[in-house]
């Protein structure tokens, strides 16, 4: 199946990028992915590349040391509009009984992101976002 | 007590002010004002004044109003009411709207104002014990609820990994790929392990009393480098120690082991890798009873904003995924057990030196 999307994925955890990617690979051909350990490095890599007309999907995780998922599109809504309009944040994150609920709506106010799929990843969560 | 309790006393007739200040500034600190505005500017600049007596009748505010005002702006000092004026009703005003812990009649004997003042100071004192006990208690709170929050994250977020390989393991055809996979699922398992061995390290820490024995810094480091020396080997770092230890030093092994097993374990980890001169060297010094040690590496450096942090709690600078945030805590944990200080240098992208003395216990 040919998809018209690139993906970013940035999660601090070398496994989950690597797992996520895969799920990816295998669901469509000929995809354009990007990974990155550090959130800083993706948004350095999206300020040089605002873009082309092929849309891109941002798969964040939420808890990272140095910049966190929330740092993320705090910085990520400061870009112009023609630089955002090219991206669909999905964050992907573990929800635990610790964790404070409202973080997890507060992610959701934010305009770019658009869904919030829960770890462990399985197949039908990544494409159930992206259909 | 070596300190004198300070006490304030409003009245607005003088000589009430000097007979009291006369009888009773031998043993107390005795602070007066003769209206309201004074008063108030007293307890302002003197924040320990420990009790405030106060006349009814006075021009303008009476003592329950004054009562009832620094009840709220002051509630510290312990307020009693000393007046010949014994109307019922400001006596219930005085109970209930100034919330006074006593009340002495004018005439006053000597008796009866040391009597009011001890019980005040005893009252006072198990107030701010309360206080301080309240303010550990809020502490140990919180840092319980960030504990239990990273916890979980951190224990969870490695497993939560693991399982998704394993969900796409089930895809997986090509040997290649699947122990590529397997690899990175021992990463994170190696991760999860080590981050249990610290949060154990940090119980120990918190709970366990002191076994002081007779150090020799050479057999805490003979342990250590052992494991050391292979890392070093693998990751082409130079690795340098020396101990020189005159006389005897005595300690607590286990965490001193473990403060440096942390930062030759950081000295390590956070090495620049594309960098051709890596090394790491420990100098330890026991002069005087006093250990001087040295960890010093050529890593990749502390961003100068960050070093303020490092000691703190799940603080990560780095976001590489090696780190569990506990380690410097430990550390520091282990060297307040010890007496011992640490100091950290930092240039980034040139590398870290941590100093650390101790005291011989």
């Amino acid at each position: 199946m040919n998809i018209k999307f690139s993906f970013i994925i940035i999660d601090d955890s070398e496994l989950d990028c690597f797992v996520t990617k895969k799920f990816l690979e295998r669901s469509y051909e000929n995809l354009v992915i990007k990974t990155f350990q550090n959130a800083n490095h993706a948004l350095e890599v999206i300020r040089e590349n605002p873009g082309n007309n092929s849309p891109t999907v941002i798969l964040l995780d939420l808890q990272m040391p140095f910049m966190n998922g929330f740092d993320f599109v705090e910085e990520f809504e400061k870009f112009p509009a023609d630089i955002q309009k090219n991206y669909r944040i999905a964050v992907l994150t573990i929800l635990t009984s610790a964790s404070n609920p409202t973080d997890i709506y507060k992610i959701l106010t934010y305009k770019a992101v658009n869904s919030i799929i829960e770890k462990p990843l399985t197949r039908e969560k990544l494409l159930s976002i992206l259909s | 007590m070596s300190e004198k309790i300070k006490i304030l006393y409003l009245d607005d007739e003088p000589d009430n002010l000097l007979g009291f200040k006369a009888s009773l500034r031998l043993d107390y600190q005795i602070l007066t004002a003769v209206n309201v505005p004074q008063a108030l500017d007293c307890l302002e600049t003197h924040p320990d004044i420990r009790v405030v007596f106060c006349d009814q009748r006075m021009p303008g505010k009476t003592g329950v109003d004054f009562f009832e005002e620094i009840r709220i702006s002051h509630p510290l000092p312990i307020r009693i009411m000393l007046t010949a004026y014994t109307d019922v009703e400001a006596i219930i005003d005085a109970i209930n709207k100034g919330n006074i812990f006593r009340f002495v009649k004018k005439p006053w004997t000597d008796a009866d104002i040391i009597g009011a003042i001890e019980e005040a100071n005893k009252f006072y004192v198990a107030n701010s014990m309360l206080a301080i006990k309240n303010h550990e208690l809020q502490k140990a709170y919180d840092e319980l609820n960030k504990f239990a929050y990273s916890v979980s994250h951190d224990i969870r977020g490695p497993l939560s990994g693991i399982l998704g390989a394993i969900n796409l393991a089930n895809e997986i055809d090509d040997v290649e790929e699947m122990k590529e996979m397997l690899f990175l699922m021992k990463k994170s398992v190696k991760k999860m392990d080590a981050y249990v061995l610290s949060m154990h390290d940090y119980y120990s820490l918190q709970r366990g009393e002191l076994k002081i024995t007779e150090i020799d810094f050479n057999k805490v480091i003979d342990e250590l480098k052992a494991i050391y020396t292979v890392l070093a080997r693998v990751n082409g770092v130079k690795f340098n120690i020396s101990i020189t230890q005159d006389g005897i030093f005595r300690s607590d092994y286990a965490p001193l082991r473990l403060v440096f097993n942390n930062l030759l374990s950081n000295a390590f980890k956070y090495q620049d890798r594309d960098s051709k001169n890596k090394s790491v060297e420990v100098i330890v010094e026991i002069e005087k009873s006093v250990a001087t040690i040295y960890v010093k590496d050529t890593g990749i450096g502390i961003l100068g904003s960050h070093v303020g942090e490092i000691f703190n709690l799940f603080y990560r600078s780095n976001s590489l995924e090696v780190g569990s945030g506990f380690g410097l805590y430990n550390v520091r944990s282990a060297l307040m057990k010890l007496n011992g200080q640490i100091e950290v240098q930092s240039v980034l992208h040139q590398g870290t030196t941590f100093k650390v003395t101790i005291p011989s216990i």
